[in-house]
């Protein structure tokens, strides 16, 4: 009984240490994350602009419905979808690509690694700046004519803009496909060697052996690799600003959301745009979590 | 295994060729250029370089560049280069210091001690990821200015860490729900605290754990450009990223490229040395436990 007691204290403690540990982080999210969340879903319902002289009126779902009737919105959106579909499919595949790769040993395959590791590790808050000068150099530049004679002949056939469009998406893979790539030869290490040696014997193909071994252990390195992925096209924002200088052509959500706020001093129509994303990305996340969560192995 | 035929080597060969130019010849690009006289820049052949200079590197040192080339004394711009680079380490290695401080502390708490819904605290946190963080620097303003923290690096110190902490946290914490109760129980048996137990027993054996977690903080911070810009206005409070955002790089290609390079170069070998750590990190978190 005094036991029982005991552990039931000892419990009551722990917890309330857990709660301790745990309000630095809460504290940090909630400052950094809950304010200003809170602030662009109130403002989605109004029309607080900077511009506007008078007070801000709350107009219901107004913002929200407009957005439907402006073809503006489906452009976007239809760019976003393209954008987050293109560069994930890259990305996996390359990233699977990579990994796989890199599964067996052979010489040099410490730097071959490195290599792979390395676009990622590259500080991107500046790599997207050598990667603009680089795709699109300043007159004077010895390579300047090539890349001119590419970028007029991708506008060319696919309309103005479609060249920075490119450049974002080549940068997004670029980088992507190296952090999924090593994190999926992360999951490729974690597979038991004798699994391996085990359908070596009971399959028939090379491509059996992936399908039924290889991609069911990495499925939650998958999971975790696709919603990373898909939350960096979304939210892409900074990269296709700066490799596009702000001339942009081709909006994603994201940069058709900061142009309203900011060039367009329109807040309300801004928050609601890229609120619209969150609905679906949590749908998707919530799915992959039960892909991705480990199994505990004594469940609470 | 029966040794593969030469054709399937030769075909693992350029693949693995293909792959290593694919992922280091943007970085190569930027390094040679970086390594350019400005004749050569515009004469030269692009992908290589004949005669290295340092002298990009040089002229970001300098407070007061030289007068170069046609466009004259309009251009004479100095960038306080060294105040950067010493704003930079202060962001990068406080951001790293202070996201794993809180994350370790917050998986501790999720993993081991399991308060009641400690799975959805967890999922809770990781959701974060899902706000789009387009336009949230408009409120973030606020914030900042509301705690008397623009234009300082404190602001930084502040968003940086919140950026990387849901992954961290997801992967911690991931560990140390895998690792056995007994690790702890034998300590805790013989009359240590938790906290003895913590920080001989089980901190030591999350290592690779701490370095993965450590190297994704410090790839998440250096990824950062907005945050960077917005919040950072006076130069000699800028860092390197929101500083080279400034240059006006059409004129100054050469220079911006240079300090491309220079900040790079740190966090690139930094990030190197620890990249097998990373891996094992990211294994360990995902499926080993112990």
């Amino acid at each position: 009984m005094v036991r029982v007691t005991k552990r039931r204290t000892q419990r009551q403690r722990d917890i309330r240490t857990a709660y301790l540990l745990l309000s630095p982080a809460v504290l940090l999210l909630l400052t950094v994350l809950a304010y200003p969340l809170g602030w662009e879903i109130w403002t989605s319902f109004t029309s607080l602009s900077p511009l506007q002289e008078g007070g801000t009126a709350f107009v219901g779902s107004e913002n929200y419905r407009r957005q439907f009737g402006d073809p503006q919105f489906w452009r976007a959106t239809a760019v976003t979808v393209v954008y987050a579909v293109v560069t994930s499919v890259a990305k996996l595949a390359l990233g699977l690509g990579f990994a796989l790769l890199l599964a067996r040993p052979f010489r040099g395959r410490a730097l071959v690694f490195l290599a792979i590791f390395l676009p990622w590790a590259y500080p991107s808050g500046v790599s997207v700046i050598g990667w603009y000068w680089t795709l699109n150099p300043p007159t004077t530049t010895a390579y300047a004519p090539f890349m001119g004679h590419l970028k007029y002949g991708v506008d060319s056939a696919f309309g103005g803009g479609a060249w920075a469009f490119v450049s974002v998406t080549l940068f997004n893979i670029w980088r992507g496909s190296s952090f999924i790539g090593v994190l999926l030869l992360a999951g490729i290490n974690a597979i038991p060697p004798e699994l391996f040696e085990y359908a070596l014997l009971e399959s028939k193909s090379r491509w059996q052996r992936f399908r039924l071994v290889t991609v069911p252990l990495l499925k939650p390195f998958l999971a975790l690799a696709v919603f990373l992925s898909l939350t960096s096209a979304f939210a892409d924002l900074a990269n296709v600003w700066m490799l596009t200088a702000g001339r942009i052509v081709f909006p994603v959500i994201g940069t058709h959301a900061y142009w309203l706020a900011i060039k367009a001093g329109q807040y309300g129509p801004a928050s609601a745009l890229s609120l619209m994303l969150v609905p679906f990305l949590l749908v998707v996340l919530l799915v992959l979590f039960r892909l991705f969560e480990s199994p505990s192995p004594d469940a609470a | 295994m029966n040794p593969r035929p030469w054709w399937a080597k030769l075909g693992h060969r350029s693949l693995v060729l293909l792959a290593t130019v694919y992922c280091l010849f943007p970085i190569y690009f930027m390094l040679v250029q970086s390594l350019k006289t400005p004749q050569e820049d515009v004469f030269g052949n692009p992908f290589i370089v004949v005669n290295p200079t340092l002298a990009n590197f040089e002229e970001l040192f300098e407070r007061k560049s030289e007068v170069r080339g046609f466009v004259g004394a309009a251009l004479r711009r100095s960038y306080p280069f060294l105040d950067w680079l010493a704003n930079t380490f202060v962001v990068f290695a406080g951001s790293v210091v202070a996201t794993l401080g809180v994350s370790v502390a917050a998986a501790y708490a999720l993993g081991r001690l399991r308060p009641p819904g400690f799975r959805w605290w967890r999922r809770a946190i990781f959701a974060t990821y899902v706000i789009p963080q387009t336009i949230l620097f408009i409120p973030l303003f606020q914030v900042v200015n509301a705690l008397g923290l623009d234009d300082n690096l404190l602001a930084l110190l502040l968003i940086y860490p919140s950026m990387a902490l849901p992954f961290c946290v997801w992967m911690l914490s991931a560990y140390f729900q895998h690792l056995p109760r007994e690790i702890e129980e034998a300590a805790l048996i013989e009359g240590a605290s938790r906290a003895t137990a913590f920080f001989r027993i089980i901190l030591p054996m999350s290592r690779p754990v701490l370095v993965a977690a450590g190297i994704f903080a410090l790839g998440t911070v250096a990824s950062d450009f907005m945050i960077a810009s917005v919040f950072l206005l006076t130069q000699g409070n800028q860092t390197i990223t929101a500083g080279i955002g400034t240059f006006d790089v059409a004129l100054d290609e050469l220079a911006a490229v240079a300090g491309v390079n220079l900040m790079a170069i740190p966090v690139v070998s930094i990030s190197a040395f620890f990249a097998r750590g990373y891996v094992r990190g990211l294994t360990a978190a995902m499926v080993e436990g112990a």
